[in-house]
C-alpha cells in the first residue's frame, strides 16, 4: 500500500472505530429523524448491484473441489480440500467465504453458473463494458440500467452509486443514475448555494455535455438536502480494507462503508430502487490464493453484515444483492501463481426472497473451450429476471428481444 | 451565443451576423488550442491569442521552444532507490514509510509545478497524454523511483518518434512490473503485458486474436525487474526463443524487434490516430476515417500526428466538446488564478482533493487509463469542485480578475479563462456576484463552460 490509499485506510478505520462502539446498528430514533420526506413506497423490491473490478476468478470462488483436474491444473494457487467449504458434494465455496456459506445454508443465496455472454472478450475495459451495457455485440454507450431510467420518470434518488465516478451501467440515453460519495457533504450556503443553483440550470445554448454538467450540479442539491442527515448519522464497523496484492483493474476498495451507506439510507426510506458499489483488485495474475481469498472474505463479510442489517428495518423481504465480475479467469495458472484474464464465471444472488440454490450448469474442467470455460448461462438471463421481478418493469425495453430468464425469486 | 440569421433584412446586421460568426469560431479554435493543447491560458494570453489570429497560435503552441523558462526553474525532486522494504514492525520501516511518502508527494507536486508553470503546454499536455495512455499506477509499483523514471521517459518522447517510445516503454521497470512482466518465463508466460501492449498501448482492442495473445506472451518472457530501483534486465534462460506466430508473421522476436513489427502496422496508425481523437477532439463522437492524425502519423512521428489534428477541420467544428479532467480542470485553474501547486497550503489537502475527484498524477485507477466525458460530471465531482475551488481561490489574490474593469467584468472574463463565451445563465449567475470577486471566481470555474471544453 502506498501513501495515498495508506492515508485514506487510516482514516477511514479511525472513523468506523470511533462510532463503532456506540452504534452497530441503526436506531428507531435515528431512523425517524432521519426519514426523509417521500420514502419508498412499503413493499417496493430494491435491488443492490456489486461490481468485482478486475475479472474475479470464478474457479477458486465456487470451486469443483472435488475435480483432480482443478488441482493439477493450478497446483500453486488452488487451495487446500480441508479448507473448502463444501455446497453439496461436487462444489465448495472459497475458504474465506463463511457468511456466504451462512446464507447458502439458509436457502438464501442462489449461486448462477457459468455466467458469461457469446463471444467472450479477455479485454476488461471491453468485458466490463459488454456487461455494463448488456450489449454484447455491438457497441453502445447506454448502461442497462441506464435505459431501464430513461423508462422511469425523471428522479435523481432512483438509482445510485456509491463512489465519486458514475459507473456506465447507471448512464442512459436521456436520464443518469447519480453519484455518491461515500464520506460526508459540505453544501454551499447563503449566496454561494444561490449562485450555484443558477449554474445548475440548463442554458439554451448549452451543448449536451455542458447540459450534462448543469445537471450534476442540480442533483448534487436535490441529493443533498435529503440525504445529509441521514449521512451524518454513525455508521456501523467497517473492519475490511486489506491490502491487496494483485490487482490494478477498478473499483474501489472500501465495500463495506459503501454497504453502509447503503444500509443507512434504505433504512431511512431513500426513493432508491437500484443502488450500486463495487469492489476493486481482482486481476490476480500473480500471487492470486492470498489476495483473492482476502477480497473475497472482504465480499463475504460484507454482504452478510449488509442483509443482517437489513433484519433491524422493515425492508429485509425487499431487497435482493447481485454479484458479478467481467470475466472468470484462465483455468491454468500461470508462472506467477496467479492467473490470466478468461471467460465465464459464477454469479452471487442473495436476499430473503431468493430461492437459494444453483442455476445454470456448471462448466466442465474436462471439456474446456481453448483453455478456458465454456459459458452456460447468458448474463442477460439474470438481468431479464432482475427487470421484470425486481424492478417490475418489461426486460424488452431494456433488453431488446431476450427469452432467457433465470428464476432466482420465490413465487410472490 | 449569436447565430447567423439568414433572412435578415438588414444588411448591417447581417455583416455583423456574419462578422459575430467568425468571431465565434475564432475563439472557439483559440480556446481549443489553450486548453486541449496546454493547460489553460494566464492572465491575458487569450486576448492576445486572439489579436495574433489562429495559424500563428497555432505554430506557437506546435513550436517547442528551445529553453521552456517556466517549467526550467522548477527543480527535479530528490527521488532515491528506497531499496528493500524493511520487514513489518521493524524499527527500520517507519523512516522507510517516510520517506516514500515524501518522495511520492514531492514527485506529484514537481509535475502539477510543471504544468502550471510551463511555458510552452504541449509538451507537458503530451506527457500527460502518454501517461494516460501507457497508464502505469504507483499503487502497485510502491516505490516513486521507477515512476519517476518513467515519467522523464514519456517526456522525452512525448513528441518524438512513438517507435523509440515504444521500444523504451517495453523497458521501462514500471510499466513491466506494473503488468507483471518480470514474472513471465518460457515456463508459463503471463499475458498481461502482451495483451495490452496489443489492446491498449499499440493496435486497439479486437485487432488481434487470442492465439496473438499468447503467442506475444511467449515473446516477452525473460525481463526482470529490480522493483525499488526500476532496472530492467532480461534473463536468456527465462525467454521461450522458440519462434511464434504472431498476426501472420512467424519469428522469433525480441523487446525491439517486436516494438518494430507492431508499430509499423497500419492499425498503430489507426489506433494512435483514435486514441489523440479521444483525449484531444472528442470522446463522444467517432472518429472520421479521415481525421488527419492519421495519415500525418504515418512516419510515426507523433509531433507530426499531432499537428495533423492541430490543423484538422474538426478543430472549429461545434460537435466536438471535451470535458477537462480533474487535474487539466485544477492546473488550468491554478494558471488563471496565478497559483503554484507546490505552494498552496497544504499539499496534503490538494492531493486530497484530487483524490476525490477521482486524478491523482501517477495513480490511474487501471491500465486504461482515466475516464473521459460525462464519467467527470456525477453529482459527487460538482460537489467536490464547488469546494476545491472555493479553497483554490481562497489562496489567490484575483489580481488578473480584480484589474478587469468591473462594468465589462462579466464578459471579459470570458477572455481571462480562456472560453469562447458565456451563456445567458451564466453571465447572470457572474453578474449577482459581481460585489464579491471571490464568489464570482469560483462560480466561474465551476460553470458548465469552464468545465466542458466547448
Amino acid at each position: 500500500m502506498d501513501t495515498l490509499s495508506r492515508r485514506r485506510f487510516l482514516k477511514l478505520t479511525s472513523g468506523a472505530v470511533a462510532v463503532g462502539a456506540t452504534a452497530n446498528l441503526l436506531s428507531l430514533d435515528q431512523i425517524a429523524e432521519a426519514a426523509i420526506n417521500r420514502p419508498l413506497a412499503a413493499g417496493t423490491p430494491i435491488i443492490v448491484i456489486v461490481t468485482l473490478y478486475g475479472g474475479n476468478d470464478g474457479l477458486n470462488t465456487v470451486i469443483p473441489f472435488k475435480d483432480p483436474l482443478y488441482f493439477s491444473s493450478r497446483p500453486d494457487i488452488s487451495y487446500k480440500a480441508e479448507t473448502m467449504l463444501p455446497l453439496d458434494a461436487e462444489l465448495a465455496l472459497n475458504p474465506s467465504m463463511t457468511g456466504l456459506k451462512g446464507l447458502w445454508d439458509q436457502k438464501k443465496l442462489a449461486i448462477v453458473r457459468g455466467v458469461g455472454y457469446p463471444k467472450p472478450d479477455r479485454s476488461h475495459f471491453s468485458s466490463m463494458a459488454k456487461w455494463q451495457t448488456a450489449s454484447p455485440d455491438k457497441h453502445i454507450s447506454s448502461g442497462w440500467l441506464g435505459r431501464w431510467l430513461d423508462s422511469q420518470p425523471e428522479d435523481s434518488m432512483l438509482a445510485i452509486s456509491l463512489g465519486s465516478v458514475l459507473p456506465p451501467m447507471l448512464a442512459g440515453t436521456k436520464l443518469s443514475g447519480s453519484a455518491r460519495p461515500i464520506g460526508g457533504l459540505t453544501i454551499p450556503k447563503g449566496t454561494l448555494a444561490a449562485g450555484c443553483t443558477q449554474l445548475s440550470k440548463v442554458a439554451r445554448a448549452d451543448s449536451p455535455l455542458m447540459a450534462a454538467a448543469a445537471t450534476s450540479m442540480r442533483n448534487l442539491f436535490d441529493l443533498s438536502t435529503s440525504v445529509q442527515p441521514i449521512l451524518k448519522m454513525p455508521a456501523p464497523v467497517a473492519p475490511d480494507l486489506p491490502t491487496v496484492n494483485g490487482g490494478n483493474a477498478g473499483g474501489d476498495s472500501n465495500l463495506s462503508q459503501q454497504l453502509d451507506v447503503v444500509a443507512k439510507l434504505i433504512a431511512a426510506g431513500s426513493p432508491t430502487k437500484v443502488w450500486s458499489v463495487s469492489l476493486g483488485g481482482f486481476d490476480t495474475h500473480a500471487n492470486e490464493a492470498n489476495a483473492q481469498a482476502a477480497l473475497l472474505g472482504v465480499v463475504s463479510a460484507s454482504l452478510t453484515k449488509f442483509m443482517s442489517q437489513m433484519k433491524s428495518t422493515t425492508r429485509l423481504n425487499d431487497v435482493t444483492v447481485m454479484v458479478y465480475s467481467e470475466f472468470g479467469r484462465r483455468v491454468k495458472g500461470n508462472a506467477s501463481q496467479g492467473t490470466d484474464h478468461g471467460t465465464s464465471g459464477p454469479m452471487f444472488i442473495l436476499g430473503e426472497k431468493v430461492k437459494g440454490g444453483f442455476y445454470g450448469d456448471q462448466p466442465s474442467l474436462s471439456k474446456l473451450i481453448d483453455g478456458d470455460l465454456a459459458v452456460t448461462t447468458d448474463f442477460r438471463d439474470v438481468y431479464a429476471t432482475v427487470l421484470e421481478s425486481i424492478l417490475k418493469s418489461p426486460a424488452e425495453q431494456t433488453l431488446g428481444k431476450w427469452s432467457g430468464r433465470t428464476n432466482f425469486l420465490t413465487p410472490a | 451565443m449569436w447565430v447567423l440569421c439568414g433572412s435578415s433584412k438588414s444588411p448591417l446586421l447581417f455583416t455583423f451576423n456574419i462578422y459575430s460568426l467568425f468571431m465565434n469560431i475564432i475563439r472557439l479554435e483559440t480556446s481549443r488550442l489553450f486548453h486541449r493543447f496546454g493547460f489553460g491560458p494566464r492572465p491575458g494570453e487569450f486576448a492576445q491569442a486572439i489579436k495574433d489570429g489562429v495559424g500563428p497560435t497555432r505554430t506557437k503552441f506546435l513550436t517547442p521552444p528551445p529553453v521552456d523558462a517556466g517549467a526550467s526553474v522548477i527543480k527535479d525532486p530528490e527521488i532515491t532507490d528506497l531499496g528493500k522494504r524493511p520487514a513489518e514492525n521493524s524499527k527500520e520501516v517507519v523512516p522507510f514509510a517516510i520517506a516514500m511518502r515524501y518522495q511520492s508527494e514531492q514527485m506529484v507536486l514537481w509535475w502539477l509545478d510543471r504544468m502550471a508553470l510551463s511555458d510552452h503546454g504541449l509538451s507537458e499536455r503530451m506527457t500527460w497524454f502518454w501517461h494516460g495512455h501507457w497508464a502505469t499506477s504507483l499503487q502497485k509499483l510502491n516505490y516513486p523511483l521507477p515512476m519517476f523514471t518513467q515519467n522523464k521517459t514519456l517526456r522525452t518522447n512525448s513528441l518524438g518518434s512513438f517507435n523509440t517510445m515504444t521500444k523504451a516503454m517495453l523497458n521501462d521497470g514500471a510499466l513491466q512490473f506494473w503488468l507483471d512482466g518480470q514474472d513471465s518465463t518460457v515456463k508459463a508466460p503471463n499475458e498481461n503485458l502482451g495483451r495490452e501492449l496489443m489492446e491498449l498501448f499499440v493496435l486497439g482492442v479486437n485487432r488481434y486474436s487470442e492465439d496473438d495473445v499468447k503467442a506475444i506472451a511467449r515473446s516477452l518472457t525473460g525481463y526482470q525487474v529490480d522493483r525499488s530501483s526500476g532496472a530492467v534486465t532480461i534473463n536468456q534462460n527465462r525467454r521461450d526463443i522458440k519462434p511464434v506466430s504472431l498476426l501472420g508473421t512467424t519469428a522469433v522476436f525480441t523487446g525491439d524487434s517486436l516494438a518494430d513489427f507492431l508499430v509499423a502496422r497500419d492499425d498503430c496508425a489507426t489506433f494512435i490516430a483514435e486514441r489523440l481523437w479521444y483525449r484531444f477532439i472528442s470522446s463522444n463522437e467517432v472518429m472520421p476515417t479521415d481525421f488527419a492524425a492519421k495519415a500525418a502519423f504515418t512516419n510515426r512521428s507523433i509531433a507530426s500526428a499531432v499537428a495533423g489534428m492541430a490543423n484538422d477541420s474538426a478543430m472549429s467544428n461545434e460537435k466536438y466538446e471535451l470535458v477537462k479532467s480533474p487535474v487539466e480542470w485544477f492546473i488550468a485553474a491554478c494558471r488563471a488564478l496565478e497559483l503554484v501547486p507546490s505552494r498552496l497550503s497544504t499539499s496534503g489537502q490538494l492531493i486530497n482533493y484530487l483524490d476525490k475527484l477521482g486524478q491523482v498524477p501517477f495513480s490511474p485507477p487501471n491500465v486504461g487509463g482515466w475516464p473521459a466525458g460525462g464519467a467527470w460530471l456525477s453529482s459527487a465531482t460538482a460537489q467536490y469542485r464547488i469546494t476545491f475551488a472555493t479553497w483554490l481561490v481562497k489562496q489567490s489574490a484575483l489580481t488578473a480578475l480584480t484589474n478587469i474593469p468591473i462594468e465589462s467584468r462579466v464578459l471579459k472574463s470570458a477572455d481571462w479563462l480562456g472560453i469562447p463565451a458565456w451563456s445567458a445563465r451564466t453571465q447572470s449567475a457572474l453578474r449577482s456576484s459581481l460585489g464579491d470577486p471571490a464568489q464570482f471566481a469560483l462560480l466561474a470555474l465551476c460553470s458548465p463552460e469552464y468545465i466542458v471544453s466547448a
